[in-house]
């Protein structure tokens, strides 16, 4: 394994550090910043900034009258130690998808993607030689594990919304690159790609909006995978 | 958008907030000295003055985050609290105080949104955003790197850690023990073995990055 050579920009790593992305989509930043030390070093750097900005903002006029709040909040009892929910970050055991087993080797889950996967992972056959297991994350996203079985290829897609894919084990490609471990890839709706993979591939992914398949028989899997995408974001359009 | 490594050099980035900065231009105790002062020794004048420094503040990042007004409000009174309540676990190798605050704020305004959006409870903040043991868990990953530290390295470089590092990398990393059992073997509170833990690993990355 080497370090990542496809990195968030720095706009998201500001977005990430601020608190505004979805959870899924912050799930993932999460993930491959615990991966990637360049952008560990990169993301905090871009929190202190923020943090300099909350700073020197102005203070809002209209702020209500928080009068007594401090009173009642020293009423509480303090911490000695983390509180107990705490424990279950301790040790990694206690998660039931620590790893993911690929057909001879596995992978150790990030911790936050442990975390997300810590109910149990449904894995499904797609087409393609592709496996797919949805995690529910939140409600704005669609997140999955993808598991391209080696000498695989997805059928070519667009895409609608943006969709990020870090990989975790193993490498593809498509007519942009070759993707190796803890790469962080975003596409948009403008990008159309055909991804393959030789030697097998495990990704986590995030979708804002469903997969379009633009390509012979693929666009049969059209209805179904906006279906899936109703139903793992419960929205309707 | 992806961009590869050899983006250009981050252009004159800042320093981080240091102590000179605090809040107030005014002279008095920094943010840091209120807040230690609040975690050790449960000084509630400390805390009113954090109080007075931080809650327009919180409310502003709360409007910004929210956009309603009643979450913005509670994240105050959700925020300060958590100020209140985790101080005694606060201490300097955590960073500053305003860079602590933030945080916490974030990560609960982040939590109150997902619960206002009824979100499955799958991860939180506090997992997105971990604030103990970032150093153990990233160099448990980079050890499986193709720079892979051999073992030997690691223990000749661990002789250089003051004593009271290598027992707690001894307890956690040849031991094997959790926390838990670590701190209760060497009788110290769980804050202490953490942020020595966290010290402790830093330090070795930072010799076995110096090496190579």
């Amino acid at each position: 394994m080497t370090a990542a050579n496809f990195h968030p920009s720095d706009e998201v790593l500001q977005q990430f550090a601020q608190g505004t992305l979805t959870t899924g989509m912050s799930v993932a930043l999460s993930a491959h910043i615990e991966l990637c030390t360049s952008c560990r070093n990169r993301s905090s750097e871009l929190e202190s900034r923020s943090i300099m900005a909350w700073l020197q903002e102005d203070e809002p006029v209209a702020a209500p009258d928080f009068a007594g709040l401090a009173e009642r909040i020293m009423a509480t009892p303090q911490l000695n130690e983390e509180p107990a929910k705490d424990k279950s970050y301790a040790s990694e055991e206690d998660f039931p998808v620590a790893e993911i087993h690929m057909l001879d080797r596995s992978f150790t889950l990030p911790r936050v993607l442990a975390r997300a996967a810590s109910k149990g992972l449904k894995w499904h056959k797609l087409a393609g030689g592709i496996n797919q297991a949805q995690v529910q994350i939140d409600n704005e996203t669609q997140c999955e594990f993808l598991y391209m079985t080696p000498g695989s290829q997805v059928p070519v897609h667009r895409h609608q919304g943006s969709e990020v894919t870090l990989v975790l084990d193993g490498a593809f490609e498509d007519q942009f690159g070759h993707y190796g471990p803890s790469d962080f890839l975003m596409r948009d709706k403008r990008d159309q790609h055909q991804p393959s993979t030789e030697e097998g591939c495990l990704c986590f992914a995030v979708l804002d909006r469903p997969l379009k398949f633009t390509s012979g028989l693929a666009r049969l899997f059209n209805p179904i995978n906006n279906y899936r995408f109703r139903r793992a974001t419960s929205q309707r359009f | 958008m992806t961009i590869s490594d050899d983006q250009p050099p981050a252009e004159a980035a800042k320093p981080t907030a240091s102590k000179t900065s605090s809040t107030v231009s005014v002279d008095g105790p920094t943010d840091e000295e209120l807040l230690l002062a609040v975690g050790v020794s449960q000084d509630r004048q400390a805390f009113n003055q954090l109080f007075v420094r931080f809650n327009k503040r919180i409310f502003a990042m709360g409007m910004k985050l929210t956009r309603n007004e009643q979450l913005a409000h509670d994240l105050v009174q959700e925020a300060l609290m958590t100020v209140w309540t985790k101080a005694p676990l606060y201490d300097l190798d955590r960073g500053t105080a305003q860079s602590w605050i933030f945080t916490l704020t974030r990560n609960r305004c982040f939590d109150m949104l997902r619960k206002k959006k009824r979100q499955p409870q799958t991860v939180s903040a506090d997992d997105i955003w971990p604030q103990e043991s970032d150093a153990e868990m990233s160099f448990v990953h980079e050890e499986q790197g193709s720079q892979a530290v051999e073992v030997a390295q690691i223990e000749r470089l661990y002789e250089h850690l003051p004593t009271a590092q290598q027992a707690v990398i001894e307890q956690i990393y040849i031991l094997d023990r959790t926390h838990e059992e670590a701190a209760a073997a060497l009788a110290i509170p769980l804050g202490t073995l953490k942020s020595r833990l966290r010290l402790g690993v830093a330090k070795l990355r930072t010799m076995i990055g110096v090496e190579q």
